[in-house]
């Protein structure tokens, strides 16, 4: 049994952030997180390989809808900041006001605007410049300046960036700063300690108030579950991530009394593009995501950057049998570009017991049996309607760069007007909602501190508490409100 | 040493990973990809792993201009040499 002021329950974006805060405001910490420690030693620029140990799922994680979604999450210290772009974005204003106005969240600027710096100083994050946003960048930005489209380069946490052009499978260099080498560090230093291959399976309550954590730590050789980990702490942090956080409470009987657990899961659908140039483009050299077209920003269509080796763009690129190879063979002039839509779509997770194939679908799952994540979620018209003009805005930008063909992620045949939800190939990076913040306990799972509604001792910090689709990467408005949060339990403000 | 798209198949979780399986050997088939091209959902599936596959090859890759190797042996000296974490 292990006795700690806090225990935090992951570490990706919010957990390693409140650990370090907590830790170094000199709060007895300790993190349980499901995924291993990562060597970069063993990242290999593969993506294949990389999916499957760099990714819950090997990336594969999938929601069920019209149309489905794969939805990659990240496994171990950083979580998924260990795999994404590394963009950053504080939350846009008018998301603000409307959390303010819509959900009663006490969410002060001047508070939020020192944890955003804070954020900002720990990884280093600054503007990609033109020279390492590399020439996959520069055909789209071109594109965007001939159209009078707003655009710019995207700030984001990296340091000593080559542009190896893989963020996504696993950073070679170690320049993207993601917490599982900036705070993470910085907890263990202030003396966290840091247990990582710790499934949780059980928060226990006494009195009202939360008392302890039960997991178990690894597996023995023969595939059995292996040491049984106790944590008393009269606070716990629940920052398991937006499709984990809800089964964890779920399993516990925690968190259901507004109805809303599970609910409201936006994840930004995105779709990307290609185009065939004249020049040699080389896409994988540079910054993926290094730029961005917010012209219509305010609609909910964002693009921005993305890239990667041949046998990524192979794996997305929309054509197949000859045209798909005479593509490949000029994979050095592709060029390719995202479009992420700000979605009113909302889904929903759910659990199934046991591991998808190996339980029962739609059995109910046990107390203190987490299950598997059922994610439902169906495009609505709106976003359709968004993805519709956004393919149109992408072949627009790719021709005016002077595209010789555009690749479009759509059927053969079908003008990106006219296409339908189950037409198109979605992924999904920013996963939202399921554990919203609403002051209202009738509306939401934590209230404006992410104190969830009736229990004394339990927050949750991590994008499940988000209440909305933010409309940009969601990365560092998770790890403000947890540094928000962690000064909150600190009982003392934010430093300057 | 298992090769990189067998390591990613390994890691799909069940029942996903029995379909990969299924579906992967379909699409290096001539006969199996005009199968799949009757189900467009799957024959996406099937084009991009097969793709995967054939571009993961280190030579052809390099065909590209993209050594992988390179990138990850450059990575580690910039982390041997400003002693990244």
């Amino acid at each position: 049994m292990i006795e700690a002021d806090v225990c935090v329950i992951g570490a990706g974006a919010g957990g390693a952030v409140l650990a370090a805060e907590l830790a170094e405001g000199g709060a007895d910490v300790v993190v349980l997180e499901q995924g291993p420690s990562h060597d970069p030693d063993t990242f290999t620029a593969r993506p294949p390989q990389m999916l499957a140990r760099l990714y819950r799922e090997a990336g594969q994680t999938l929601t069920l809808g019209t149309p489905p979604i794969v939805l990659p999450l990240g496994s171990g210290l950083g979580g998924t900041t260990l795999v994404n772009s590394g963009t950053c974005f504080r939350t846009p204003p008018h998301v603000l006001d409307r959390w303010r106005a819509d959900f009663g969240l006490p969410l002060d600027s001047e508070t939020l605007d020192r944890c955003f710096d804070r954020v900002e100083r720990a990884l280093s994050v600054s503007e990609v410049t033109p020279e390492l946003a590399g020439r996959n960048a520069a055909v789209s930005l071109r594109g965007a300046a001939a159209l009078g489209w707003s655009h710019g380069y995207l700030r984001r946490n990296a340091r000593g960036c080559v542009g190896s052009g893989v963020c996504a499978f696993g950073c070679p260099t170690s320049a993207k700063q993601h917490t599982g080498i900036t705070y993470v560090p910085r907890a263990e230093a202030a003396g966290a300690r840091i247990l990582t291959g710790v499934t949780v399976r059980r928060i226990e309550v006494r009195s009202g108030r939360v008392h302890a954590v039960h997991g178990v730590h690894g597996r023995r050789a023969d595939g059995q579950r292996a040491e049984q980990i106790e944590v008393r702490a009269p606070r716990v942090v629940l920052a398991a991530g937006t499709i984990h956080t809800p089964l964890l409470l779920a399993a516990n009987r925690l968190g259901a009394e507004s109805g809303q657990l599970g609910r409201n899961l936006s994840v930004h659908p995105a779709t990307a593009a290609f185009a065939l140039m004249d020049e040699v483009v080389d896409m994988a050299k540079g910054v993926p995501q290094s730029f961005y077209i917010d012209q219509w920003a305010s609609d909910g269509i964002m693009f921005e950057g993305i890239a990667g080796p041949p046998s990524y763009a192979a794996a997305s690129l929309p054509l197949q049998g000859e045209r798909h190879a005479q593509a490949m063979r000029s994979y050095r002039h592709l060029a390719q570009l995202g479009l992420m839509v700000s979605d009113s779509s909302r889904g929903r997770v759910r659990a199934v017991a046991g591991r998808l194939g190996r339980g029962r679908m739609g059995a109910r799952v046990g107390r203190g049996r987490m299950g598997a994540p059922l994610i439902t979620y169906d495009l609505d018209a709106a976003d359709l309607s968004r993805f519709r003009t956004g393919l149109q805005h992408m072949r627009e930008l790719f021709l005016s760069a002077g595209a010789r063909e555009v690749y479009l992620p759509v059927p053969d045949g079908v003008a990106p007007e006219r296409v339908r939800a189950k037409d198109l190939r979605l992924m999904a990076f920013h996963p939202l909602g399921t554990a919203r913040a609403d002051a209202d306990p009738r509306s939401g799972v934590v209230d404006g501190d992410l104190r969830l509604h009736g229990l004394d001792g339990l927050y949750v910090a991590d994008g499940s508490v988000v209440p909305s689709s933010l409309g940009v990467n969601p990365q560092i408005t998770i790890m403000a409100l947890a540094t928000r949060l962690a000064y909150h339990l600190l009982e003392r403000p934010c430093p300057s | 040493m298992l090769r990189a798209l067998d390591e990613f198949i390994a890691a799909t979780p069940q029942p996903q990973r029995a379909g990969v399986r299924a579906v992967l050997a379909l699409a290096r088939r001539p006969r199996g990809a005009a199968l799949l091209d009757r189900v467009p959902p799957l024959a996406q599936v099937g084009r991009a792993l097969a793709g995967m596959d054939r571009y993961e090859d280190p030579a052809v890759a390099r065909s590209l201009g993209w050594d992988a190797d390179a990138v990850v042996a450059r990575g580690r000296a910039l982390r041997r040499a400003e002693g990244r974490p």
